[in-house]
């Protein structure tokens, strides 16, 4: 096989135990050059560990993995020189400034001075943090840290860019402005972005396709709109009151399956979609319940995880709250 | 200059070489790294100046009267003292590598270093290249002090040699031991034990007081405690001068607990990474 045609990321068979918990248990994956693969799961998922274990700080208790065609254990260096990484907690030094930092990264890479400033100026352009460099990072807002240490990761123009939760902590602008920057990232330069998120929202808009893991394993995979159009049927919320709650479930089930829900809300996946809507608040009248909100959505990737798990991603209530 | 490049053609095309990094740059670089966050931190570098002026001080006059027992070697406390709290000196800043590291893995930033290709060595041995450089401060410091309060220096030069000499074997296998410690328990707080260590060693030891005049099972674990032929090595050309027989144990005793200590580092630093 040529190192042309090899795959960015393949994993098989993946395992890594801490101790008796298999926190990643027995994962395959196949990640296409120039995609952004998604890694969707809630907190202790596996997310992190599997991103260790490709990234080489983590060995696999078993299983093997390639990046770039080189595998993780045995050419874990090869490994590194390909590889771009910002993990969850934007490992970031408070006492050096942005400049000293990409200088940092530079030496580790091996990258000669000239092409290193070179590449430094240009990184520092590129996330907008021109200006900040001189500063010391102790000095930066949790959005500017992770522009940088996205800057770190790309020092070495890898082929492989890993990052684990980037947006996690940030406000809603920065995050965007980050997605922006990865998309760019992967448009302009073909970079194969891992992405781990707890985020729906961030693998919908970012990834080609999605890995879902839960407890160790991955339980759905696909692109986005296949995830959601395998889930069938858009789901109907209704919040009622407490003590309606029974009645109002055992009312629904004539019109679909029950889908995992917070107390005080029903959830169905309303066979036959919104056609069906009038029938729905007549049949909620006449059993005499009280409707305090509904709404009707399409299939979400919560309903994915939901779907395969039988229960929601967590925030994912909050973070689907309709505006008031 | 010479670029070790390894030429790739792979997943991405021809787009990038990818550059092997070299050693003794990582060390340097680390190492820069070391001094600036040393500096920018005032309360770890007042320590640093403060801790070998207050023992030379404090041990030379609370112990003065040492000098006026029959058999002391010297009639010059801060001969005697001098060297100790200059290797006191130097062991805190072994330790002080055990905190830097501590902190580095606490707060992520150690995962930043052993994601690089950058070789496993360099990575570890920044730390141990920047403890000798900050040794020479405790040094310098305490030959300061010795030559303002009237230290007697027979053997001259060499003995400011023979001190730096010993504290750089301290600091290093203080910071070995440290480092060792910190990788196995990943956080600050294994300065804590590791202190423990080096205090024991350096007060079992002639530190204080000649081998000869000590009493009950001292002498006996002080001669057999390899701090006590390093302290010799240190000291000897402040109470005379520089002899073969005082400084070749000294250097054996460097010489073991270098190895063993870097054995034992190397041992637990793979325990971080694979």
């Amino acid at each position: 096989m040529t190192r042309a045609a090899v795959q960015p990321i393949e994993a098989e068979a993946l395992v890594r135990c801490f101790d008796e918990i298999r926190a990643v248990d027995g994962i395959d994956i196949v990640v296409d050059k120039g995609e952004i693969f998604g890694f969707l799961g809630p907190n202790g998922a596996g997310k992190s560990t599997a991103v260790r274990v490709l990234t080489t700080l983590l060995k696999p208790t078993s299983g093997t993995a390639r990046v770039a065609g080189y595998d993780v254990e045995s050419q874990a260096d090869k490994v590194r020189e390909v590889i771009g990484v910002a993990l969850q907690d934007a490992a970031i030094d408070p006492l050096m400034t942005g400049k000293e930092l990409l200088r940092l990264q530079a030496t580790l890479h091996g990258i000669p001075r000239r092409l290193a400033a070179r590449r430094a100026k240009d990184l520092l352009e590129r996330v907008g943090l021109t200006e900040a460099a001189p500063r010391l990072v102790g000095q930066y807002s949790g959005g500017m840290r992770r522009r940088l240490d996205l800057a770190l990761a790309l020092m070495n123009e890898p082929d492989v860019l890993f990052l684990d939760e980037p947006t996690t902590g940030l406000d809603p602008m920065s995050r965007r402005n980050l997605w922006e920057e990865v998309r760019r990232l992967n448009r302009e330069y073909g970079t194969t972005v891992f992405l781990t998120t707890q985020y729906l929202e961030e693998a919908d808009q970012l990834a080609n396709r999605i890995a879902i893991i839960d407890h160790g394993k991955i339980v759905r995979e696909g692109d986005p709109a296949a995830l959601k159009k395998s889930v069938g049927s858009p789901t109907l919320r209704v919040d009622v009151a407490d003590e309606q709650q029974a009645i109002a479930e055992q009312t629904l089930q004539a019109f679909g399956e029950e889908r995992p829900s917070r107390v005080g809300r029903v959830s169905i996946g309303l066979e036959g979609g919104a056609e069906r809507m009038a029938d729905v608040v007549r049949a909620l009248d006449e059993a005499g319940i009280v409707i305090e909100h509904m709404e009707l959505d399409s299939p979400s990737l919560d309903d994915v995880f939901a779907d395969a798990t039988g229960r929601r991603l967590e925030g994912a209530a909050d973070a689907e709250e309709p505006a008031e | 200059m010479t670029v070790d490049v390894a030429q790739r053609a792979d997943t991405a095309g021809d787009r990038v070489d990818h550059h092997r990094p070299r050693p003794w740059s990582i060390v340097w670089r680390l190492t820069a790294r070391s001094w600036l966050n040393l500096v920018r931190i005032p309360a770890a570098t007042i320590p640093m100046v403060i801790m070998p002026l207050f023992f030379t001080v404090a041990f030379a006059g609370a112990f003065s009267a040492l000098v006026l027992i029959p058999g002391y070697p010297t009639d010059n406390i801060l001969s005697w003292m001098g060297p100790f709290a200059a290797l006191q000196g130097a062991a805190f800043t072994g330790l002080g590598a055990s905190f830097a590291l501590g902190r580095d893995i606490e707060g992520g930033f150690y995962d930043r270093l052993l994601l690089s290709p950058a070789s496993r060595l360099s990575i570890a041995g920044a730390n141990v290249f920047f403890v000798l450089f900050r040794t020479v401060i405790p040094v310098a410091i305490v030959l300061l002090i010795g030559a303002i309060g009237g230290m007697d220096i027979p053997a001259g030069i060499l003995a400011a040699v023979m001190l730096l000499l010993g504290a750089w074997g301290v600091a290093a296998i203080a910071a070995l031991w440290g480092m060792g410690v910190t990788y196995r328990i990943q956080k600050q707080s294994a300065g804590g034990l590791v202190q423990v260590g080096v205090f024991i060693a350096m007060f079992l030891s002639i530190g204080m007081m000649p081998v000869d005049l000590m009493q009950g099972w001292l002498p006996h674990v002080a001669k057999y405690n390899p701090m006590t032929y390093i302290m010799e090595l240190a000291r000897q050309g402040f109470i005379g001068e520089v002899a073969w027989e005082s400084t070749w144990p000294g250097l054996v005793s460097i010489a073991c607990g270098v190895t063993f200590f870097a054995i034992f580092a190397w041992r637990m630093f793979q325990r971080v990474t694979p």
